[in-house]
């Protein structure tokens, strides 16, 4: 068992802990301790999608591309996707009022069990409602993306991954490039990728993931920090905006869509680690029992599978 | 399994990961950001806990109000959730239902920590003890058909009212949060406003990502079939692969960055119309020439030609032929879509025809005959021209045709609209008082009169340059509003050619007015001036083109007009690679000599306006790609840096 509580507040892990003493033993479910009835997100009927297929291919680094250029390519296309959802709920109106606000989020919460909070100019951890907590990461995030010096935008500076089947290029000195080839039979100098490898360890000493294209040495530090912002405001936006608005806009496919796509995305090229998925972990289970992420894909091996089997057939699909 | 086993699958474990909880390190934070907490790690749970359920009261008339109506009249269990004082609460199980509601999230009722809420937590978890069986209820049944339906109102309240617990009646829960009949009418403009955006934007996301990402492994195979080329020395391989992993590269750093004008340095204006203006520009990174075709928005949108410039940018994107006019990008910025299009230096038929008047039979062969290509081209793309004319046919550095104005830019007729003609037939002339008078009746049309044919022509160019353009080479089933299909451009050819033959459109008269009527009564006003010299293959082609839709050669498909005596002995698969009749001599990159520009009016007028808005400070709170009309507007073209020159 894990050590009491200090903080009163904890009790609701405790009284959590009673519940799963009382369920059937087996129930995949139980750990997750979520609500009754469980958030109509995790119902497979409005699990679906506006796309169909396999989208490892978007995620998918290209053999020839240089690893850097590409994680720089997708976490700016998953943020454009991000803050296309975010407008929604954000943008205030000509009263000043957002859907999401101080009132009806005072902290920026996914679910019970989870908020996030930011760091003050003491480096203090804050609790700020939501709607500023969001205003703050894009301020943060596009500081980021819209920086040169980190996210380069000169055509002249770009670089390649090397060839991995092409022993005479795999000894040149290309050793950021060659992780992750998939399908790729030679072995890579750098090391197995495993999950639990970080992709700054698997550079190897005085190299770094995107140096040759002109990132800096930091550059998959901050691109996993931005891939973690965003993370936690998808995980806001369904735990507290799934229905209102977004279902009722019927943005919930689209809003799966990106989802889905972001997180196969974000565990493809090792942007989020899988402990970090947490909030949203049933979503991604009864994605991987659907069918919507495929079976070679890195968010399929982040899923508990029975725990998503259960709650397709606790929706009625076989 | 264990998490040990991480090649594999990681299950998220149950009671294993569980202990990990407390005291996990969560996330890796790094020195600038934030931390997810646990509620429990939170401050003074009990007053907080407090704070917040008084809060929550303060908060409920507007939770209240901003929730939608129906959504509560359709979920029977937490309207008065806040109206309960705080000891009746429902129980735990129910309450995390709040933070998926437009409700503080903090309403959490483990935080009211007190004996009761527990006590009643536990029979509620009792309850659920055989919790997945028999009494579970798909949501779809427990969902009131009718919104806003009063008497479910009233019946909610009444069990809302009733005494807890309702241990049998729990029982009833459903497994999932039912859903609500959908209102999209609760919210206001702005929401529908970017209700629109967000689904619109999140299609083309996926819709131009798959499309990239099948182009890419177009590329990556053709390249592998390069690399498997046993005759290439490993220099030569090593080569193909870095550069071809550079133009990918290079393309999405493309894609990631904002174009924006002012990445480009105006040259000339080499066009210039009502809805905007065609500049030469030089791209100030790597001085590249291209064509920036620069569209007033508003204009655009009044004019109701929305459709049209995505009709444009939709077969210029898409299509990837020698035969039409390479679109590299589409951006915009508050006021202006800009088109970034190769630059062809040799200038357009139109004015190829003031120049030289007429063409030779062999001469006119080629060029109708490579136009011929060029329109089966587009129809290939599945896309209608439907204004083609001597304007919109250009000539590139070797002097061979290109099409371009895919429904825009000089003739931006309302080609769809029926009416727009139908008034236009009925009505008087349109004809701008202030243009030089030129008597073009039928009787005058002869060789003699070159000159006036060539002051109607100037007199064209202006009309070319305004928003109704020239119809003289539309076909009469486009005006009759009962549909047309693409033999409507074979029309459009026989008209060119005629031109190129005789000197003159043949239905051209001195007003729009008049050439409609021509055209509609075709067969009484197309005439072959008898001092013009023209072969018999050459004026049959002509009457077979311009003719009713049943017998126009082309029906069956372009190979009809090929298979044409008068074309007898062209090559038109190597059509191309001959040297064209006409090969433009330019003097270097930026040589504009084939444009009229000391006609046209070298006020950068997009320029100026742009620099306008920006003085006059206005806020502009939206990216303008997510302006609504123009969203999926901005494309860009993997061979931007690649081909061009």
């Amino acid at each position: 068992m894990p050590p009491l509580p200090s903080s009163p507040s904890l009790s609701q892990t405790l009284s959590m802990d009673d519940s799963t003493g009382s369920l059937p033993s087996g129930d995949a479910l139980s750990f997750y301790n979520l609500p009754r009835p469980k958030p109509i997100w995790l119902n497979d009927s409005y699990a679906k999608h506006i796309v169909k297929g396999n989208f490892m291919t978007l995620s998918a680094r290209p053999k020839t591309v240089e690893q850097g250029e590409w994680i720089a390519h997708q976490v700016v296309e998953h943020y454009r996707n991000l803050w296309n959802f975010v407008r929604v709920i954000h943008d205030k109106d000509e009263e000043g009022t957002s859907i999401c606000n101080s009132q009806t989020c005072p902290r920026m919460s996914a679910g019970a069990n989870h908020s996030f909070t930011w760091l003050n100019a003491r480096k203090e951890p804050v609790e700020v409602p939501a709607h500023e907590y969001i205003s703050l990461m894009q301020r943060w995030i596009s500081g980021k993306i819209d920086n040169t010096a980190i996210f380069p935008t000169d055509p002249a500076g770009v670089s390649f991954a090397y060839n991995t089947g092409n022993p005479d290029i795999a000894s040149a000195t290309y050793a950021s490039g060659g992780l992750n080839t998939p399908g790729s039979n030679t072995p890579i100098p750098a090391g197995p990728t495993a999950l639990t490898t970080s992709l700054s360890q698997l550079a190897g000493p005085g190299d770094w993931v995107g140096k040759s294209s002109g990132f800096p040495v930091d550059f998959v530090e901050v691109c996993q920090t931005i891939f973690r912002q965003m993370f936690r405001v998808y995980a806001h936006l369904y735990w507290a905006h799934f229905i209102d608005p977004f279902y009722h806009l019927s943005l919930e496919k689209p809003m799966n869509s990106c989802f889905s796509h972001f997180v196969l995305t974000a565990t493809e090229i090792d942007m989020l680690k899988p402990h970090e998925l947490e909030p949203m972990q049933p979503l991604i289970d009864l994605w991987a029992a659907n069918g919507t992420f495929p079976k070679e894909s890195k968010a399929y091996a982040c899923a508990n599978l029975k725990a998503g089997e259960r709650l397709l057939s606790l929706a009625g699909v076989n | 399994m264990d998490s040990n086993n991480n090649g594999n699958r990681f299950y998220l474990n149950l009671n294993n990961d569980r202990q990990a909880y407390p005291d996990r390190t969560y996330p890796t934070t790094p020195s600038t950001f934030p931390n997810p907490i646990f509620p429990s790690q939170a401050q003074g749970g009990g007053q907080q806990a407090q704070a917040q359920s008084s809060q929550q009261q303060q908060q409920q008339p507007y939770s209240t109000g901003f929730a939608p109506s129906g959504y509560f009249m359709n979920n029977p269990y937490p309207p008065s959730y806040p109206q309960q004082p705080p000891a009746s609460n429902y129980p735990a199980p129910q309450a995390p239902q709040a933070s998926y509601q437009q409700r503080p999230a903090p309403t959490n009722p483990n935080d009211a920590t007190n004996g009761l809420v527990h006590q009643f937590s536990h029979q509620n978890l009792g309850g659920r003890a055989s919790p997945y069986g028999g009494a579970r209820q798909p949501s779809p049944s427990q969902r009131p058909r009718t919104a806003g339906a009063t008497g479910q109102q009233v019946s909610y309240s009444n069990y809302l009212n009733a005494p807890m617990p309702a241990a049998p009646q729990q029982q009833n829960w459903p497994e999932f949060q039912p859903a609500p009949e959908r209102n999209p009418d609760k919210y206001g403009p702005l929401a529908q406003t970017n209700q629109k955006r967000c689904a619109q934007l999140a299609e083309a996301f996926f819709k131009d990502s798959v499309r990239r990402a099948r182009d890419r492994n177009v590329r990556q195979s053709e390249m592998e079939q390069r690399l498997a080329d046993p005759n290439q020395s490993q220099a030569r391989r090593e080569q193909t692969w870095s550069n071809a992993g550079k133009q990918e590269g290079k393309y999405l750093r493309f894609l990631r960055t904002r174009d924006a004008p002012e990445n480009y340095q105006t040259l000339k204006i080499i066009g210039k119309g009502a809805f905007g203006e065609v500049k030469l520009v030089q791209k100030k990174q790597d001085g590249k020439v291209y064509a920036m075709k620069s569209l007033i928005k508003s204009e655009m949108f009044k004019k109701d030609q929305l459709a049209h410039v995505r009709a444009e940018r939709d077969i210029l994107a898409e299509s990837d032929s020698p035969w039409v006019v390479k679109l590299y990008t589409t951006f915009q910025d508050a006021d202006f879509l800009y088109m970034l299009m190769e630059f062809l230096p040799g200038g357009d038929l139109m004015t190829m025809l003031i120049k030289y008047e007429i063409f030779s039979e062999d001469i006119t062969r080629f060029y109708i005959a490579e136009i011929v290509l060029a329109i089966e081209a587009v129809h290939k793309y599945g896309f209608i021209h439907r204004d083609i004319k001597p304007d919109n046919i250009l000539l590139d550095r070797g002097g061979h045709v290109k099409l371009t104005d895919f429904g825009l830019s000089t003739g931006f007729h309302k080609l769809h609209d029926n009416s727009y003609y139908q008034q236009l037939l009925q009505g008087k002339s349109s004809r701008p008082t202030n243009r030089n008078s030129v008597n073009l009746d039928q009787i005058n049309l002869t060789v003699s009169n070159r000159s006036v044919i060539n002051d109607w022509r100037k007199s064209r160019r202006v009309m070319a340059y305004s928003t109704v353009g020239t119809p003289d080479y539309i076909a009469p089933e486009i005006f009759s509003g009962h549909g047309y299909t693409q033999d409507c451009d074979w029309w459009s050819l026989g008209t060119i050619m005629f031109e190129c033959q005789v000197g003159w459109p043949p239905f051209c008269a001195e007003d729009a007015h008049d050439t409609y009527r021509k055209i509609v009564n075709w067969r009484q006003s197309l005439y072959f001036p008898e001092d013009v010299q023209l072969g018999p293959e050459a004026e049959n082609l002509i009457r077979s083109l311009v003719c009713n839709t049943e017998n126009r050669l082309g029906r069956g498909g372009a190979d009809e007009i090929k298979a044409h005596k008068f074309f007898r002995g062209v090559d038109f698969d190597g059509l191309r690679r001959i040297r064209a009749p006409f090969e433009p001599k330019l003097s270097s990159n930026v040589d504009t000599a084939y444009f009229p520009t000391d006609e046209i009016d070298q006020t950068d007028n997009a320029t100026h306006m742009r620099i306008a808005a920006e003085a006059s400070n206005q806020p502009r709170v939206d990216a303008p790609e997510l302006s609504l009309p123009f969203i999926g507007y901005t494309f860009k073209r993997f061979d931007t840096y690649a081909n061009n020159r």
